[in-house]
């Protein structure tokens, strides 16, 4: 095979992953790709099943951060209540597989979380976008909706609170929610410790990838155009609210799945992740990390979470949020889109005008 | 703060080198760099998991300075079997993911011996499985609603059947029979809620009304209009947090003078010394420790905490129960011979005395509570606590469950409504 | 007896009412008029609380100096804060939110760090107003008043004053107000500073009657953010409006059904609020009274 037609098989095969929508579509990207999923798969290996189990929970509160990156940067919809869609299909997750405890059950679970969670998403974005609810607005009701569900659930303490096995505990949780697993009945195998990891990051990889693809297809052009003009869109014939409801449904699907993986990993969910301060950390990593790169906000959730569990002393949360200050007055856009303006920057003052080089991915606005 | 450092260890400590050559088959034994059990040799570790900031900073400060306290003791008494005791401390912020992370990391990564984790419940539940799982010597030193029977698990503050058994029964004979209850909105308020209505049937009284309050409520106006609509003998009282707190203010604020039974208040949050006189006038607390217990082993505990920790805000009794069960723990391993987790909890198992500041106190080996000295804390209208009452109460709700952790394994939390008919 | 319930009721609104009114004002300010949304909302009203905490407590000032010490250790703060950071993040409408979030972090934490878990208390002064069995904090009733008083001063400063016709046209058209010889950018410095007095003067008054610990902001956060949405554009009718439906709501289901009832009550009410007036209850008046003018 000559390297003539094995760079084009790399390049037809790359083709649907790549558009104006996406920051990364360079050689030196998809080889930096490579090497952080490799670096990731290894981890295990290197660090030990231990490690892989206490680290699993990043890469589920990296799929969190997608979910919200997805429709903020690419829809402009801010969603402050990402963590509600989360939270419910981690209580769904619990309800179907503590009492239908076998492999069946947890495998229901699986479906049943994300689909729950796909449906309220659904039912909230109707809800909204198609009564006229826009900017800031939804952001509001996102997070009212959050705090509702704090609230509500924070006191369904007693055992009129409970379906069938499952108690929804109150303030104390959910306890005793099964390990991740798949099968039917007896038969099946658990996904616990560092196979819990690999499940994530499967999900993750999945799910990058998936999106990529989505948002480089018409449906993403759509979104863009959306996020950047709505009544020109609008004018242009699309269904604007159409769009954003998709668009936000899809992104509560993808939460919901966080969720379930996230109740799997601690078997265990509290009303605390739908407090403000849970809330808000899915936009901050979208942040910091970039909202219109899918991949600065994977990134950026990991080293924060991780961060955050390294500092230890009474200056961490000062840390924490003088990072978010600094960074966000540096950076506006987020690390991941500055990065890439500075490559574009240094491309072109080296060899300009650039021919051949990758086209500079600044996004057609307007 | 002029306390000595402890030395913590680093969890990349260690050689990286041999452990290279073991790269491949090494998934069942922790990685190839570092972490993992890499820490089996030296020396003794404990974790200690207390918030010094978040929502529960303000109980759980006290919680981790005592016990460095009684780490530091043990050490400056040459360690246990011959070792000085490490800690691992960092600060889970009040944050329930942050302590189940934590958990894994003290358990997985530092190894620890032994285990003191958390101050509310919640978090007590939420860092359970992983502690089940790893089959973790673990204590939880907060007075609480009480049911835990659970074979790793020891729990050393007074249930709310202790605090509540003392209390009550003192409140019906001093002032009457009709009772009116108010209580964080959680479990732990409803089950409180559940021993009072137990405790009122069995001494022949009655709750008028009860109400739960969702936590961070601030504004009481309507549950004062209630209670005075109501003119109950007393009110048992068993709000938690800074924002419940108010109530005791907007009680003082408008004149509300009926008496207060509670679990909660004063030994935990100490309200008597930060809300001005005298919004806890006659509030009367069931506790088994306070800083104001002037026995001589009270006071000598107090001296050497504040000679410690100047800057100290307050002395709990939480902190008291973390103190006396560290010391337990350091006795435990002596006679054991050994840091292995299960001959320690056997040794637990086979009944063991502390000297801890409230008295002299065992463990029930049953039921993995401790019997406590109950005293009832009176606070007058200038916020002076004075003690009446003391009697030595054991953790009895969990021998009429049948809750025997010494024959029978279990890993679960009993309810009062279970159990009884009054509720 | 039905007289007594009816005032218990009566009382429950006007705090409630007052509660809400306060806790948004300075928030609906930075928000309305210069589209910051301010996360460290609280923080602000942590400084307030606190300062008017620690000069009655160290200092031994009366309480209303105290609290003027607060307003005015607020206000500085908020002056700092919108030359070194806030002033970078107008026309940034969520942005200011992330950066914001992370001012409270660092708040909560170093006044944690500085002050310690909790300050001492002031007692609440004036005592309770009692009425058959029941009585009430008298205090809290006059809150009510203070609220009304201060939209009423607010009112008076943005329609009355070159400055607030000023801070108007700065808000409303930046451009034309700059050409018009408005020193804009003070403008702005001017409205913050406003509303973080604001937010001084809440914590100031609140400070006799909450608990000082680190995190008291926390208590007052949705409350506002909630009134704000449902106030809609315009601030300060808006906030009146906002605070009237929002205490009745709460003072209803929470004499009817308990502290939780009214708390959920709230939320719901403001959810619907949201749904059915996408544009607050300000924006609802101007739909009619441009339906009106139409069919004129």
């Amino acid at each position: 095979m000559s390297s003539d037609s094995s760079a084009s098989l790399a390049a037809r095969l790359r083709a649907p992953f790549e558009g104006p929508n996406t920051i990364g579509n360079s050689n030196g990207f998809w080889a930096s790709f490579g090497v952080a999923v490799l670096l990731l798969a290894i981890y295990p290996v290197l660090f030990g099943p231990y490690a892989a189990a206490t680290s699993s929970v990043f890469l589920v509160y990296a799929l969190l951060g997608v979910s919200l990156c997805f429709i903020w940067g690419f829809c402009g919809i801010l969603s402050f209540g990402q963590v509600a869609f989360f939270g419910v299909a981690g209580y769904t997750f619990g309800i179907v597989a503590i009492n239908l405890s076998s492999y069946t059950g947890v495998t229901l679970g699986i479906v049943a979380g994300i689909a729950v969670a796909t449906l309220f998403a659904a039912l909230l974005g109707y809800f909204m976008f198609y009564g006229g609810v826009r900017d800031v607005y939804v952001t509001i009701i996102t997070l009212v909706v959050a705090l509702v569900l704090h609230t509500f659930l924070g006191q369904t303490a007693g055992s009129e609170w409970a379906v069938g096995e499952a108690a929804l505990g109150g303030f104390n949780g959910m306890v005793g929610i099964p390990d991740l697993g798949v099968g039917v009945g007896d038969v099946g195998i658990t996904l616990d410790g560092a196979m819990h990891y690999y499940a994530a990051l499967a999900a993750l990889i999945a799910t990058y990838l998936g999106l990529r693809v989505l948002v480089n297809s018409q449906f993403g052009y759509a979104m863009v155009a959306t996020r950047e003009d709505e009544a020109r869109t609008e004018m242009f014939g699309y269904n604007t609210t159409f769009i954003k409801f998709v668009t936000f449904t899809i992104g509560g699907a993808l939460a919901g799945l966080s969720g379930v993986l996230f109740v799997t990993w601690g078997n265990y969910i509290d009303p605390s992740e739908f407090a403000i301060t849970a809330a808000a950390m899915p936009v901050i990593w979208a942040s910091i990390g970039g909202r219109e790169s899918i991949f600065g906000t994977i990134a950026a959730a990991i080293a924060i979470q991780w961060l955050e569990l390294q500092l230890t002393g009474e200056w961490a949360l000062v840390i924490v949020g003088s990072l978010l200050i600094i960074v966000m007055l540096a950076i506006p856009k987020g690390i991941a889109p500055g990065i890439r303006d500075l490559i574009v920057a240094l491309q072109t003052r080296r060899q300009e005008p650039a021919s051949d080089s990758p086209a500079p991915t600044e996004e057609v606005s307007d | 703060m002029s306390y000595p450092s402890i030395s913590r260890r680093r969890v990349l400590a260690g050689g990286t080198a041999g452990a290279l050559a073991a790269l491949g088959g090494c998934l069942e034994e922790g990685g190839v760099v570092g972490g993992g059990n890499g820490n089996g040799d030296d020396g003794p570790t404990i974790g200690i998991l207390e918030d010094r900031s978040g929502e529960f900073a303000l109980n759980g400060t006290s919680k981790w300075q005592s016990s460095l306290l009684a780490v530091e003791e043990i050490n400056e008494n040459g360690g246990v079997l011959g070792e000085e005791i490490e800690v691992y401390d960092p600060d889970p912020q009040s944050d329930n993911q942050r302590y189940q992370e934590l958990t894994r990391e003290a358990i997985n990564s530092e190894d620890v011996d032994a285990l003191w984790a958390g101050y509310s419940s919640a978090t007590r539940e939420a860092i359970r499985p992983i502690i089940n799982d790893e089959e973790q010597l673990y204590f939880y030193t907060t007075q609480y609603e009480g049911g835990v029977c659970d074979r790793t698990t020891f729990a050393m503050g007074a249930t709310a059947r202790q605090q509540l058994g003392a209390v009550i029964p003192y409140m019906i004979e001093e002032y009457g029979p009709r009772i009116y209850t108010i209580a964080a909105d959680y479990n732990f308020g409803q089950i409180s809620g559940d021993w009072v209505r137990i405790l009122a049937e069995e001494h022949g009284a009655e709750v008028l009304d009860e109400e739960y309050i969702p936590l961070g409520e601030t504004d009481f106006g309507s549950t004062i209009n209630n209670i005075q609509g109501e003119d109950p003998d007393f009110i048992a009282s068993m709000l938690v947090g800074d924002s419940h707190t108010n109530f005791y203010e907007q009680r003082a604020d408008t004149g509300l003078d009926i008496p207060m039974a509670s679990s909660t208040t004063m030994a935990q949050g100490y309200e008597h010394l930060r809300v001005e006189p005298p919004a806890l006038e006659d509030m009367y607390v069931g506790v088994n420790y306070m800083q104001e217990i002037e026995t001589e082993s009270s006071q000598e505990f107090v001296d050497s905490f504040y000679e410690m920790f100047p800057d100290a805000d307050y002395l709990n009794q939480e902190a008291q129960n973390n103190y006396f069960s560290v010391h337990m723990w350091a006795d435990a391993v002596e006679r054991a011979g050994t840091f292995d987790q299960e001959e320690v909890i056997a040794e637990l198992e086979s009944g063991i005395e502390v000297d801890a500041p409230e008295g002299t106190i065992e463990l029930d080996p049953a039921t993995h509570h401790m019997t406590h000295h109950m005293r009832i804390g009176h606070a007058d209208e200038n916020h002076e606590v004075t003690f009446d009452e003391e009697q030595y109460i054991e953790p009895s709700f969990l021998h009429e469950v049948g809750c025997d952790l010494t024959s029978e394994s279990e890993q679960t939390q009993y309810e009062p409504e279970e159990f009884y008919d009054a509720i | 007896m039905a007289l007594y319930e009816l005032l218990n009721l009566t009382f429950q609104f006007l705090d409630s009412f007052a509660f809400i009114v306060l806790a948004t004002v300075g928030l609906a300010i930075i928000f309305g008029m210069m589209g910051i949304i301010n996360l460290a909302h609280g923080e602000f009203i942590l400084v307030g609380a606190y300062a008017t905490t620690l000069s009655f407590n160290l200092l031994g000032v009366p309480l209303v100096l105290a609290m003027l010490v607060g307003i005015i250790a607020t206000t500085v703060y908020g002056i700092i804060l919108e030359r070194l950071i806030i002033h970078r993040l107008y026309g940034r409408l969520l942005d200011s939110m992330v950066v914001t979030f992370g001012i409270s972090l660092v708040m909560i934490q170093l006044t944690r760090i500085v002050f310690g878990n909790s300050l001492d208390q002031i007692g609440t002064p004036f005592g309770g107003i009692s009425y058959g069995v029941y009585s009430y904090s008298a205090y809290r009733i006059m809150l009510a008043g203070a609220a009304i008083l201060t939209l009423a001063a607010l009112y008076v400063v943005f329609t009355r004053t070159t400055f607030g016709i000023k801070a108007r046209a700065t808000i409303q058209d930046e451009e034309t107000a700059r050409s018009m010889g408005v020193d804009t950018d003070r403008m702005y410095l001017s409205t913050f500073a406003i509303g973080s007095a604001l937010a001084g003067l809440t914590g100031a008054l609140y400070a006799p009657t909450i608990t000082m610990s680190p995190d008291l902001g926390a208590n007052f956060l949705v409350e506002a953010f909630v009134a704000v949405v449902v106030g809609g554009p315009s601030v300060l009718i808006g906030t009146s409006l906002a605070g009237g439906f929002l205490g009745t709501i709460d003072a209803i289901f929470t004499y009817v059904g308990g502290t939780f009832i009214g708390q959920v009550a709230l939320l719901t009410a403001a959810i619907f609020a949201i749904r059915f007036l996408p544009d607050g209850i300000t924006g609802l008046l101007e739909d009619i009274r441009a339906k009106r003018r139409e069919a004129q």
